[in-house]
């Protein structure tokens, strides 16, 4: 199987529910308006305006047509992160999904600059959830107000899930500060639909996962399957006249795919 | 289960067990391209795991939702699949969620104000003496005579809780159960009341339309149900083999403009001379449903009086008359050439829906905004889009089990008959609601003994919400149910906090696709505080305040109350709970002038004027109410016309707060996907940190300004600002946008608290206070959007 995503720009309507589902799937913190400020927010999947800046659009009102883009990782069939990682902890498996195992990472960033999509995120701090490090101003002292029995130490909703071994830690795990992480097509859903299809003694089929960001999109815009297989959807969708990669020219072979809004 | 080996842990272990040779040998395979799996790892995940059904309530889609619980916690959200409104997606505020349940400045139990209002002096109390309190309260105002002092003041009351409140109210003695809709979606209501004779919103056939108009307010983001257009106008593009196409009219682009097939920036307050232009050209083409304006409209052409002697005149020789394209150009800023081809593409393409803004917002002005919703409405007349597969649906609710009769009480009969404290028709004649005007008339000597607020924040939400804060002074008594200790609640004599909307029972009714569905919330975990259920707490209420306001209300618990209204919905309690939604999918449309169709369809609400199947052009029930009144009359009602313009879709010229010489610009203030509009969706950083997306701006509020508006004032993007109105000043930064008309300027809602919590206090600006205070005089709606501003360097 060849894992590819596919994003109808057409029905995107630039809600940010992808981004915020894999927050959640995947216990990426909020981070503290200053750094939020720095541009060091982690979101695996961010949405913005293209061009970034408004005032760069083009065209003079009323001739103005804003664009928004939501952007995962492109997962490459050539990805330029994994030939710069000295230690080998971001790779790309046997299924095309380009992981990142933060028990490996020593945090050089080679990685977060070889990509020329910018989806690499490295953690600047402990991730906390906790009142301090989110809470960046003075917290009025309101004593006579019943508070919390406990402050949140780490968040109670994390997802549980993970990879996890010898040298290995993947997923949604909580990450040590000094890493790099980034989108994995969920691989921790991938391994726990293959485990559900095992344990019920049956093969696995690729419409059984899809990660988070597929599933909640609130357009209906992201397509999710194998490309190794013809009949898929994403093998259909791939082949549309709307369909384009990002950056297809500098040879990295994203396995996201965009259709064009027209 | 083995620990995992942390980097530092793994670095260590390569060190000293020979490790170099091993990262050596990384390299080496590096230089030789290889992509050799580095993963060992398996999967970790938890074995107590359950998942369960709600209904979201950031914002007033109801989304269905499914909670992911493990181990007693709620790690994760995902739409509901079975749920029609959603189909499983869920948007952000949804995603984000488990910040709302675990946020840190929740309310952990019932408090009591120890010191003066406002000192921030609390203590806790215990839930029965809130009880007692309150039963005290209603019970003394029953002897005195007085149950109308009592009001409850309600945002968002889903599903039978708006009903329940009113039965709770009307048992008391008090006809006081005063809605928030006058700040958002009254306006179309009303206009849908006044030409189709229903008070609701419309649904609209999206997946069946053609061609879809879309009037003001940001469809995609800020309607009455963003998600269920977003679901619609999908499955209108690329869901189907035709792909229809939308029209965005609105001052501002905005991401519903933006993703749009087309985007019409127009001047602000002029939709309904637009729709009337658009009308014009339909009249004159000849392009109208003659079928519907003539067996099933009413008052099209010109007609006589009843006595025969005086001829009105009808929509059509109104519209022919007033609204040519040439005309409207130059009030709307809509060249005449693109009206027409609007004209020509939304009656050629049928069907075909104008869609009403379902946040009142750009329609909200002066009376303006009344006939706006009106004219737009006709549209839909016109091509004879009521009711037809890809026009306008009526929305259907299931048949709920009446509440029992109530009691007889001769205190709480003649103080229910009374004026209701907000002048809802009678200060205000049109007006089923008018929330921002409690506080003017509390102030003004009408007595009011006790507030409730149940998700209502009025010193927040509505404009000029100080004066409630004045208000609260003439008020003995103020308690809220809010779950955050917001503005007004900090205010308050009690606070007694209700469970997020993921921890209580709680019914939703689906609106937006026009057949009846039911979605309900439940505890997903138990309650995390000792919060309480404001239905069960009503319940114990009554229970302490004896009979007869005890037997009217008999049940123990509030999910009992909801079980008994839905009995008639055909499934059990237990399949509710597992389902999270129980619909009869299928709208099944009335045949023009059926039983069906005038008892459901068409004049089903008229109070006044006869439901008789007819769709009015004219409307008979704003004759009714305001017909026969002087000229100094109407004018005192903000109308610039007499005779029968009065009663048909017109375009009033907005009356503006504040001088246009001096205060050039024309605030809206936008509702965001992101932050959305339940004030505690501020205190959640993930949504703090994602708000200003499309400007590139996070954790604070911005201004929006065209650029050219702003080379005038000598702005530069980023510059800091001061917006003042006749009504107050703010602080914030400029963002140049160029998809937005110059003579318009926004401000995102749901920043500038001053209480809530640690990530919404003091952060950004709250627009909304910007806002004139006034209300609507016939109609008693906010004013929203007739306010005026200047803009400089701050």
């Amino acid at each position: 199987m060849r894992w590819s995503m596919v994003i109808d720009l057409d029905k995107c309507v630039a809600c940010q529910g992808c981004s915020i589902a894999c927050r959640f799937e995947n216990n990426t913190p909020a981070v503290k308006p200053s750094e939020a400020l720095k541009g060091r927010a982690v979101r695996w999947n961010d949405v913005f305006p293209m061009p970034i800046n408004p005032t760069e659009v083009t065209g003079e009102y009323p001739n103005v047509q804003t664009r928004y883009l939501t952007r995962p990782c492109m997962h490459c069939d050539n990805p330029p992160c994994i030939k710069v990682c000295p230690v080998q902890a971001t790779f790309k498996d046997e299924e095309g999904l380009v992981r990142q195992n933060y028990a490996r990472c020593i945090g050089c960033r080679f990685c977060t600059v070889a990509c020329p999509y910018g989806v690499r995120y490295f953690n600047w701090h402990v991730p906390e959830w906790s009142v301090e490090t989110l809470h960046d101003f003075a917290w009025q002292n309101r004593t006579s107000l019943p508070l919390p029995a406990t402050s949140v130490p780490a968040p109670e909703y994390a997802n549980p899930d993970r990879i996890e071994g010898e040298g290995d830690l993947e997923g949604p795990a909580i990450r040590p500060k000094g890493v790099v992480e980034k989108c994995t097509f969920c691989v921790h859903r991938l391994q726990k639909a293959r485990a559900r299809a095992e344990a019920e003694g049956r093969a696995f089929r690729a419409d059984e996962y899809v990660p988070a960001c597929v599933q909640t999109c609130t357009g209906k815009a992201r397509f999710f399957g194998d490309l190794d297989d013809p009949r898929s959807t994403v093998s259909l969708l791939a082949k549309s006249p709307r369909a384009f990669r990002l950056l297809e020219d500098v040879g990295t072979h994203p396995k996201v795919i965009y259709l064009r809004e027209w | 289960m083995a620990a995992p080996l942390t980097r530092r842990q793994f670095l260590k272990l390569a060190a000293t067990a020979g490790g170099s040779a091993a990262v050596a040998g990384g390299l080496q395979t590096l230089l030789a391209g290889g992509t050799a799996s580095a993963s060992g790892g398996a999967l970790v995940t938890s074995a107590n795991e359950t998942i369960v059904p709600g209904v979201c309530l950031l914002c007033s889609s109801g989304c269905g939702i499914l909670a992911r619980v493990v181990d007693g916690h709620v790690v994760k959200l995902e739409g509901n699949p079975m749920h029609p409104i959603n189909l499983g997606a869920l948007c952000p505020k949804g995603q984000a969620a488990p910040e709302l349940l675990y946020n840190p400045d929740r309310l952990t139990g019932p408090m009591k104000q120890a010191g003066a209002r406002g000192s921030d002096n609390w203590q806790p109390i215990s839930w029965d003496e809130a009880v007692q309190r309150v039963a005290r309260k209603l019970s003394d105002l029953r002897a005195a005579g007085h149950p109308e002092r009592a009001a409850l003041m309600h945002g968002e009351a889903r599903g039978q809780l708006r009903s329940f409140f009113e039965y709770f109210m009307q048992v008391v003695g008090s006809p006081n159960v005063i809605s928030r809709e006058s700040l958002n979606v009254a306006a179309a209501k009303l206009g849908v009341y006044l030409t189709q004779g229903v008070y609701d919103l419309p649904a609209y056939d999206l997946e069946n339309s053609k061609y879809v108009l879309a009037f003001g307010a940001s469809l995609l983001e800020a309607g009455r149900v963003p998600q269920r257009m977003v679901s619609g106008i999908s499955y209108l593009r690329r869901g189907r083999a035709d792909r229809g196409k939308v029209v965005v009219i609105d001052p501002r682009q905005g991401v519903s403009g933006a993703k749009a097939d087309e985007w019409i920036p127009i001047a602000p307050g002029t939709d309904a001379a637009l729709a009337l232009g658009i009308a014009h050209v339909i009249i004159r083409a000849g392009l109208v449903d003659s079928d519907f304006i003539h067996n099933y409209g009413f008052g099209f052409e010109d007609f006589p009086d009843d006595a025969g002697k005086v001829l009105h005149q009808g929509f059509k020789s109104f519209v022919l008359e007033n609204y040519d394209p040439a005309r409207v150009e130059e009030i709307t800023g809509v060249t005449a050439t693109t009206i027409s081809r609007l004209a020509g593409e939304f009656a050629g393409n049928k069907p075909a829906v104008a869609v009403l803004p379902g946040k009142g917002g750009l329609l909200n002005g002066s009376i303006n905004g009344l006939y706006a919703a009106m004219a737009i409405h006709t549209l839909n007349g016109l091509v004879g889009s009521i009711d037809v597969r890809g026009g306008v649906l009526t929305q259907r609710y299931f048949p709920c089990v009446e509440w029992p009769a109530l009691p007889a009480d001769p205190a709480a009969e003649a103080g229910r008959a009374l004026e209701r404290v907000d002048g809802a028709g009678t200060q205000f004649p049109l007006a089923r609601h008018a929330y921002q005007a409690v506080a003017d008339r509390v102030l003004a000597g009408d007595s009011l003994e006790a507030l409730f607020l149940y998700d209502a924040n009025p010193a927040y939400e509505a404009p000029g919400g100080a004066r409630f804060i004045e208000a609260f002074d003439k008020i003995p008594f103020v308690v809220s149910f809010a779950s955050f200790l917001d503005e007004s609640a900090q205010y308050a004599d009690l606070v007694l906090p209700e469970p997020t909307f993921l921890e209580r029972y709680q019914d939703d009714a689906i609106e937006g696709l026009g057949y009846p569905g039911v979605g309900l919330r439940q505890p997903v975990i138990p309650p995390r505080y000792d919060t309480l259920n404001t239905g069960d707490f009503l319940l114990r209420v009554a229970q302490a305040m004896g009979d007869p306001v005890a037997g009217a209300l008999p049940w123990k618990t509030y999910d009992k109350v909801i079980q008994y209204r839905l009995r008639g919905i055909n499934t059990d309690w237990e399949t509710l709970k597992e389902l999270g939604v129980w619909i009869t999918p299928g709208y099944r449309f009335a045949r023009r002038g059926s039983e069906k169709w005038i008892g459901e369809v068409v004049g089903r609400d008229r109070a006044l004027a006869p439901r008789d199947g007819r769709f009015d052009f004219y409307s008979r029930e704003l004759n009714c109410l305001i017909g026969g009144r002087t000229t100094e009359e109407l004018n005192a009602f903000g109308l610039s016309q007499t005779g029968d313009a009065v009663f048909l879709p017109h375009h009033e010229p907005v009356t503006d707060a504040g001088d246009p010489a001096e205060f050039p610009f024309r605030l809206n203030v936008i509702t965001l996907m992101s932050l959305g509009p339940v004030g505690a969706a501020a205190n959640m950083p993930t949504l703090q940190e994602i708000s200003g997306m499309t400007v590139g701006e996070t954790w604070d509020s911005w201004l929006e300004m065209n650029p050219e508006a702003a080379k005038k004032l000598g702005l530069r993007d980023k510059d800091p600002v001061w917006v003042e109105s006749p009504f107050g000043k703010a602080k914030t930064k400029v963002r140049l946008v160029k998809a937005l008309r110059p003579d318009v300027v926004n401000l995102p809602y749901n920043q500038g608290h001053t209480a809530i919590g640690r990530w919404a206090k003091d952060r950004g600006v709250n627009g909304v206070a910007l806002l004139t205070p006034a209300s609507e005089p016939v109609s008693g709606l906010a004013a929203f959007t007739n306010t005026r501003v200047k803009v400089y360097r701050g």
